[in-house]
C-alpha cells in the first residue's frame, strides 16, 4: 500500500494531502469533507501566509472584526472543503450523490438550439460538469488534466466515460482540442469548461473586491466558430446540497458579456463570499496547482 | 514534401500569428510553439479551421492533432499532405 501510494497520487495532490485524502476517504460521507475542512483552518493557524490573505479577502468585502475573522475561517474551511470534493472523498456512487445535487435554470440549457457552451467558474463547488451529469444532462468536458482517485472507482466511471473528456493542453497542442469541441458543439451536443482557468490567453477582467477575475478566451473563440450560446454556470453549496444555477445565454458583444458577468460576480461574492477560494486564493500556477 | 503546401502553411501560420510574433527568419522548421511563432490555443484553433478551409480537409481526430503535427510549419504540411493524399 505504502509504495503504491506515489505511483496512484495524481500530480495536483502533495504527498501529505493524498495521503489524508485516502484517510479521509474511508469515513462516511460527508466527514471526510468536514475534516478537511478544519484541517484548512487549522494548517492556517500554523501557515499564518494563508490565514493573512483570507483576512485580506475578508477585509475587502467591507468587513471587520470579527465577522471579519469569520469569514476568513469559513473561506479556509470551504477550501478545505472543495478540495475534498474535487477528489470526491467519501462519496461511493453518482447514486449516493444525486439527492444532494440540485439543478437551477435548466430551461436556459432546454431552450438551447443545439449545442450550447456552459461556462464554469472556479467559485462554489468543483465537479459542476459531473453534479450535471448526475442531473441527467449530458455534458462533454473540456479542460485540463484531472484525475482523482474518486472519479477512477468503478462506479463513477460512465459519468467521466473518456470518450466524453476533451483534455486541453497548454500552448498550441490545446488548439487541436478546441477544434474537436467545436465539431462536438455543432453536432448538438453541450460543453462544460471553466472560463477562470491557469491556461489561456486572456480574454478581459472582471473587477472584484479582494481581486479581479481573470476571464480566458478559449470560450469566445468556440462561440465564434460554431455561434453556439454561452450559459455562464456557477455553483454554491448549500449545506451537503450542491446547487449548479445555469444562468440566461451571454449577449453577442463582449462588452455586454464583461458587464452581465461583473454582475453576476457581484451579487456571487456579497452572497457566497466564502466560497470565492480561488478568487481569494489565485493560484500562481493556475487553477491546477489548487490541490498542490 | 509538395512546396506549394509548405508554403501556403506558412503563409496561415504567418498571418495567424502576425507581425509581432513572426520570427525574421520563419521558415518550415520554425516551431508553432514557445521559441518560435509562440501560438496559443487559440491562435492554433484559427491555423486549424484556416487550413481546413485552404485545404478542404478535415482535421479532428485526435490522432491528427498531436505533439508531432503541431510541432512545425513543416509537420503541420506533412499532416495536410497525409490527409490529401
Amino acid at each position: 500500500m505504502r509504495d503504491a501510494l506515489p505511483r496512484d497520487r495524481p500530480e495536483q495532490y502533495g504527498a501529505a494531502a493524498w495521503v489524508l485524502i485516502l484517510s479521509l476517504d474511508m469515513l462516511p460521507w460527508p466527514w471526510g469533507e468536514r475534516l478537511l475542512a478544519l484541517t484548512f483552518v487549522l494548517k492556517a493557524c500554523v501557515q499564518v501566509s494563508c490565514l493573512r490573505q483570507a483576512l485580506r479577502w475578508a477585509g475587502a468585502q467591507s468587513l471587520s472584526g470579527a465577522r471579519r475573522w469569520r469569514l476568513a475561517m469559513a473561506l479556509l474551511a470551504h477550501h478545505g472543503r472543495a478540495l475534498a470534493r474535487s477528489a470526491i472523498v467519501g462519496l461511493r456512487s453518482p447514486e449516493a450523490w444525486r439527492p444532494y445535487v440540485k439543478i437551477r435554470g435548466e430551461e436556459h440549457l432546454r431552450s438551447a438550439r443545439g449545442g450550447a457552451i456552459l461556462l464554469g467558474f472556479h467559485v462554489g463547488m468543483p465537479g459542476s460538469d459531473i453534479a450535471l451529469r448526475v442531473a441527467g444532462q449530458h455534458v462533454r468536458w473540456l479542460g485540463g488534466n484531472r484525475v482523482s482517485r474518486g472519479w477512477s472507482r468503478p462506479a463513477w466511471r460512465p459519468l467521466v466515460d473518456g470518450d466524453d473528456e476533451l483534455e486541453i493542453d497548454a500552448g498550441p497542442l490545446g488548439g487541436g482540442v478546441l477544434r474537436r469541441a467545436c465539431r462536438v458543439l455543432l453536432a448538438g451536443e453541450h460543453v462544460y469548461l471553466t472560463a477562470d482557468g491557469g491556461v489561456g490567453r486572456e480574454a478581459f477582467r472582471v473587477p472584484l473586491p479582494g481581486g479581479p477575475l481573470v476571464v480566458r478566451a478559449g470560450w469566445l473563440a468556440l462561440r465564434t466558430h460554431t455561434q453556439a450560446p454561452v450559459l455562464p454556470v456557477l455553483s454554491h453549496r448549500e449545506g451537503p446540497t450542491h446547487v449548479v444555477t445555469i444562468h440566461p445565454p451571454l449577449p453577442a458583444d463582449l462588452v455586454s458579456c464583461e458587464m452581465i458577468l461583473g454582475r453576476l460576480f457581484e451579487d456571487y461574492t456579497r452572497r457566497f463570499p466564502e466560497q470565492c477560494y480561488t478568487l481569494a486564493f489565485p493560484p500562481p500556477g493556475g487553477t491546477t496547482a489548487l490541490a498542490a | 514534401m509538395t512546396d506549394p503546401i509548405l508554403r501556403r502553411v506558412l503563409a496561415i501560420v504567418s498571418r495567424v500569428a502576425g507581425p509581432g510574433r513572426t520570427p525574421p527568419d520563419a521558415g518550415p522548421e520554425t516551431g508553432l510553439g514557445e521559441q518560435g511563432y509562440w501560438l496559443d490555443s487559440v491562435d492554433m484553433l484559427e491555423v486549424v479551421i484556416a487550413c481546413e478551409h485552404e485545404f478542404g480537409v478535415v482535421l479532428t481526430d485526435p490522432a491528427d492533432l498531436t505533439g508531432k503535427s503541431l510541432t512545425s510549419v513543416r509537420t503541420l504540411a506533412e499532416l495536410i499532405e497525409r490527409k490529401l493524399a
